[in-house]
């Protein structure tokens, strides 16, 4: 007997006036397993989330959350999820204790389930001892930590999270990360929505991609970045490197393109033998001393920016809430080549 | 199936009153509920009463109405702009509830403060101006009804896009202020001309006045049944609509 999705998105399409946000998108989410949800600004994530979640109705298509559908039986759909979203919607003016019993009152749990359960959670977030103060004073970690603990109250079997660490310290990103493994080696389905490629491409069993409404690939971050052999590259240092070195390099067979990145060459090939080949035998021929060679796969950012297509005027449009992301930052990079 | 169906309510009430706590717990203090459910009455009331000779005692069901107009319905404007800013409302709406569960308890948030606010003038006015309390159910149903009903109108309001409580008040009061004018409030309705008690009538406060002013030992115009029908049907339309224009939000999310 197969085993039923955790979700399963047919068709699943809104549209706002005129605007298609989300275009017949379809996807399954097995039990289990970390979901990664990745894409530019714009493309879509946060109104799939929201459809998702019983948040906004889809214009077409349908979701069903372990085997319930969204729209017709929210109740029993939303008795199955908890709800992380990109803004830490805590009640500031209660305290940790009272967020969390009023979220058990939501999901109508008894007074000794959702106390027991609160101690639990508040004791495995490092915050019991705090528990009576207000939220208000809180870092903004700790609220993301209280905001997390709260979409676990009802024991559900899946944890939507949205950006669960844009914006926090590093400590606070690496609890976070570490908590998300533990619940899904306990069995929690984790959909992951994240702009943080290198998050995604370490915590994430498969990931899709969505581009302006659309998912242009699901698959493992491995088997995604196998995809792309053209974006394989060596990265070179030499003890002294002449200023034409990059135009040099590029006459090589088979190099595509070279980047300068700091004080290395960045040379993109599909052929690696054959430019470390070319490249031993030019560094000889000039008298060039190597201090570094490193064979670099693509990585889950490079599947991004080409699946997507990010071109530095998006880039700067889009510059986002904290800065320009990694992807951004990388293609302006490329820019300045 | 029909324990499901019971527990299913029984369930859907216990949430909405949990919310209602909640919203009682964090908005009852905060500066828009305070200056628009109590200062604002209360400062009407102290204007009008200036330049008035009638006795403190026949104004006291005056203070009662406005207090309960503009109390009950001043919560749903301020908890629900607020909690959409700060993303809680979407809590409610991920959570295993129905919409209108969620709204009956920001509801019942209103109902509570206005009753709460429009005692004071009940124990003011008898234990300080002898005013009289000569049927006090009618002065139970008076402050149900309208409570009930003004919540409403302020959770009906709330449904207007908005993220700050001045968003939403603002057309409020372009509907709140003119109804005191039209209410007997401040003329009494026998001295209105024919055409303006007609359109008095229209209004729920206008029913809130006369059925106080009733329960006070005072005439009413319209009668208490006519009082307490019209008050009736407004809870119920503003409640329908005020669940009807969330839905509809909803929809366009």
């Amino acid at each position: 007997m197969p085993q039923e999705s955790a979700i399963e998105v047919s068709n699943l399409t809104k549209y706002y006036g005129d605007l298609c946000a989300v275009d017949h998108i379809n996807f399954e989410v097995e039990k289990g397993e970390i979901f990664g949800f990745l894409g530019p600004n714009g493309a879509g994530k946060t109104t799939t989330i929201r459809m998702l979640t019983g948040i906004s109705m889809p214009t077409e298509g349908t979701a069903t959350i372990m085997g319930c559908n969204i729209q017709r039986h929210p109740i029993e759909a939303k008795e199955q999820m908890g709800i992380v979203p990109d803004v830490s919607n805590v009640y500031n003016e209660l305290s940790a204790w009272d967020n969390l019993i009023f979220t058990g009152k939501l999901y109508d749990m008894s007074k000794m389930g959702r106390e027991s359960r609160a101690d639990e959670l508040l004791k495995m977030f490092g915050l019991y001892e705090r528990r009576k103060e207000k939220v208000q004073g809180f870092s903004r970690g700790m609220k993301r930590r209280i905001c997390i603990a709260m979409a676990l109250m009802n024991r559900s079997g899946i944890l939507f999270l949205d950006e669960p660490t844009s914006g926090l310290d590093v400590q606070s990103v690496l609890i976070i990360r570490d908590l998300i493994r533990k619940l899904n080696h306990n069995g929690l389905t984790i959909f992951l929505t994240t702009h943080n490629i290198d998050e995604a491409s370490q915590m994430c069993d498969r990931v899709a991609i969505i581009n302006q409404g659309k998912i242009v690939a699901i698959d493992t971050p491995e088997k995604l970045k196998r995809t792309l052999e053209s974006l394989q590259s060596i990265e070179v240092a030499f003890e002294a490197a002449p200023p034409n070195a990059s135009k040099e390099l590029e006459k090589l067979p088979e190099v595509s393109e070279v980047l300068k990145e700091g004080d290395k060459l960045r040379l993109f090939t599909r052929d690696v033998p054959t430019v470390l080949d070319s490249l031993w035998k030019y560094s000889q021929y000039n008298n060039l001393k190597l201090i570094t060679v490193n064979t670099v796969g693509p990585s889950l950012e490079d599947v991004f920016v080409k699946l997507t297509g990010i071109k530095p005027a998006t880039a700067e449009g889009e510059s986002g809430k904290s800065g320009p992301s990694k992807v951004q930052e990388m293609v302006h990079g490329r820019k300045k080549q | 199936m029909m324990n499901k169906h019971s527990s299913h309510y029984g369930r859907e009430i216990r949430v909405a009153w949990a919310i209602a706590v909640k919203d009682m717990r964090t908005y009852y203090t905060k500066p828009p509920s305070l200056m628009f459910g109590i200062l604002f009455p209360f400062s009407l009331f102290l204007s009008f009463s200036i330049g008035t000779k009638a006795p403190p005692a026949e104004q006291i069901p005056i203070l009662i109405s406005q207090t309960v107009f503009f109390a009950s319905s001043s919560i749903g404007p301020v908890v629900i702009p607020t909690e959409r800013a700060n993303q809680t409302f979407d809590r409610f709406l991920t959570s295993p509830v129905s919409l209108f569960s969620i709204l009956i308890g920001k509801t019942l948030a209103g109902i509570i403060y206005g009753v709460g606010i429009s005692a004071i003038p009940v124990l003011v006015g008898i234990v300080f101006f002898g005013s009289q309390l000569v049927d006090l159910a009618a002065l139970s149903v008076c402050f149900l009804l309208s409570s009930l009903a003004f919540s409403a109108l302020g959770i009906m309001f709330a449904s207007i896009p908005g993220q700050t409580p001045g968003q939403v008040m603002m057309p409020l009061n372009f509907v709140r202020i003119p109804l005191l004018f039209i209410s007997g409030v401040y003329t009494p309705i026998r001295d209105l001309p024919i055409l303006m008690q007609a359109v008095s009538m229209l209004s729920p406060l206008t029913h809130t006045v006369e059925l106080a002013r009733y329960a006070s030992g005072g005439e009413t115009f319209f009668g208490p049944i006519l009082n307490i029908t019209i008050l009736a049907i407004y809870a119920a339309a503003f409640l329908f609509m005020g669940v009807h224009f969330h839905i509809m939000n909803q929809r366009k999310e």
